[in-house]
């Protein structure tokens, strides 16, 4: 079972997310915020982050940026509410991103292919 | 006087070298090396480092210009062999001096810059110091600049290979001196590589040996020689492809057993406001009227290459008003499919091979030219992501017919 760490600082969305993705077969962690992310990365090995982009106190591409930097092949989908955040090029370490919403089938799907997504080894 | 090398301070060792290729830069070689001498006594200061230009034994005086130059970092000049040319060659006879200097990180940028900063040095250098072996630009580019990356070195090699890498030829770049022993050992070189070939060679040599890559975003255009896509892209266009399409026959085994692409690290912010690039004059008209006279110079070859519901395709496309113009992303895909199978399977000379795929890559580049001149660069971008996230979903046609090919 894939182990999925949702960033969001709007604890309805991590409600959400935990409730749907849990009926789908995933394991789902939170976080409100992005407070020793990596260390909770670290700890947890999650298999795959959602991640907010706008929280009160974090800016969800830095911490991206920091992610990506330290756990080089770990999928990240970010998620936001507006799509203005494609103006910043960092968005492009992202592996998928997906406009919120409660219909959850388009993350589903990014889920899916960010999962299943390889680079064997030479 | 020939010389294959000079080192007035016998450099022995360094840590870290920006190398410039060249051949006949003369006139524009000065600044690069300005920039990259400010770049090291900037950013790597604590570390022996060196600038060399490896050369294609210019005749018009780079080498003396170059040597002639005041700066503060010790330089080597190397040459290849009179007659030899092509900047993988350039490059070969580097990854023998990086090895010889134990060297751990190369930068290497181009010899006609006219944009380097001495920040260029800083990003393209820093995450090989950090974990990273290969660093590509990320250059802000025109969206009608860099047409064969964007209509195929990045889409197929992010579909290929699985790893983004927005520009895998924009010919500045950095590695890790661990790099230059394998891409000395490897036994993929050959005549393509050793000219234009090159920057895709690395990139794909990279990705094959799971080096971790990150992309370094420049902050501002390459401004050197922008190429309008309708003139002047011959001998280019058959490198790269054909390297591509070498490169695919020899990674097989790996590239097979890829699902999907992974984003990369993106490295090298804070510099200050993003320059946006000049205008790139694209020629429509002209790229109508090469696509239209490919039927009679290239019919012939299409209709070996390509499947008889392709070519029929293009020459529904045929009949169709310039300002109507539209080639569509899947039937390219199609195309660009049938064309790496042909050159594996040798179903005409290499050189006729890619010089028939031109006139329908320029059918292609007229069609994204058409669709997006209404739109931003941003937007354009999204145009192209559109079109590899379509590459990436006809992975598994594209092995089939591979292999369907070869037990036939």
């Amino acid at each position: 079972m894939a182990k999925i760490l949702v960033v969001d600082d709007e604890e309805h969305i991590r409600l959400l997310y935990s409730e749907e993705l849990s009926e789908a077969g995933y394991e789902v962690i939170t976080a409100a915020d992005g407070y020793k992310l990596t260390e909770r990365i670290d700890s947890e090995k999650p298999d795959l982050v959602i991640l907010d982009i706008k929280m009160i106190d974090y800016n969800g591409l830095d911490l991206l940026q920091e992610i990506r930097n330290k756990f080089y092949n770990l999928p990240v989908i970010l998620c936001t509410a507006y799509d203005t955040f494609k103006d910043d090029i960092k968005s492009i370490a992202a592996d998928f991103y997906v406009i919120k919403s409660f219909d959850l089938t388009e993350l589903k799907k990014k889920i899916v292919m960010a999962l299943e997504a390889n680079i064997p080894s030479p | 006087m020939f010389e294959h090398e000079v080192n007035p301070e016998n450099i022995k060792k360094a840590a870290f070298v920006v190398a410039i290729p060249s051949y006949n830069e003369a006139d524009s070689i000065a600044f690069p090396v300005q920039q990259a001498d400010k770049g090291i006594q900037s950013f790597f200061g604590n570390m022996k480092s060196v600038i060399i230009n490896c050369d294609n034994n210019s005749n018009d005086g780079t080498k003396e210009i170059f040597l002639g130059i005041r700066t503060h970092t010790p330089k080597i000049y190397i040459s290849t062999e009179p007659g030899i040319k092509g900047k993988g060659n350039n490059l070969r006879n580097l990854f023998q001096k990086i090895v010889d200097l134990d060297a751990n990180g190369v930068v290497v940028v181009d010899a006609d810059l006219k944009s380097i900063t001495p920040k260029w040095i800083k990003h393209l250098g820093e995450p090989l110091f950090q974990d990273f072996g290969y660093v590509a630009p990320l250059y802000v580019r025109h969206k009608y600049d860099g047409t064969i990356t964007n209509s195929i070195a990045y889409p197929l090699t992010r579909s290929l290979y699985g790893r983004r890498v927005r520009q895998p030829i924009g010919g500045d770049f950095g590695f890790c001196g661990k790099l230059a022993q394998t891409y000395l050992q490897t036994a993929t070189w050959s005549d393509t590589v050793a000219n234009f070939g090159i920057d895709i060679w690395m990139t794909t040599i990279a990705m094959n040996e799971d080096i971790p890559i990150c992309q370094a975003f420049m902050g501002r255009p390459k401004i050197h020689r922008a190429k309008d896509p309708g003139s002047d892209l011959g001998p280019m266009f058959r490198q790269v492809v054909g390297t591509i399409f070498n490169m695919m026959i020899k990674f097989y085994p790996f590239w097979s057993n890829v699902r999907w692409s992974k984003p990369t690290s993106i490295f090298g912010f804070g510099l200050g406001e993003t320059e946006m690039p000049p205008p790139v004059k694209v020629h429509k008209e002209i790229l109508f009227q090469k696509f239209h006279e490919g039927f009679s110079n290239c019919g012939r070859i299409w209709e070996k290459v390509l499947q008889k519901e392709t070519v029929a395709k293009l020459q529904e496309i045929r009949e169709m008003d310039r300002d109507r113009f539209d080639f569509p992303t899947h039937l390219w895909i199609n195309v660009l499919i049938d064309f790496a199978i042909a050159y594996r399977d040798e179903l005409c000379t290499e050189d006729e091979l890619l010089d028939s795929l031109i006139p329908i890559y320029l059918s292609k580049t007229l069609s994204y030219v058409m669709k997006t001149e209404r739109i931003s660069i941003r937007e354009a971008e999204e145009f192209i992501e559109e079109e590899c996230v379509q590459f990436e979903g006809t992975k598994s046609l594209l092995i089939q017919r591979w292999n369907k090919k070869t037990s036939a």
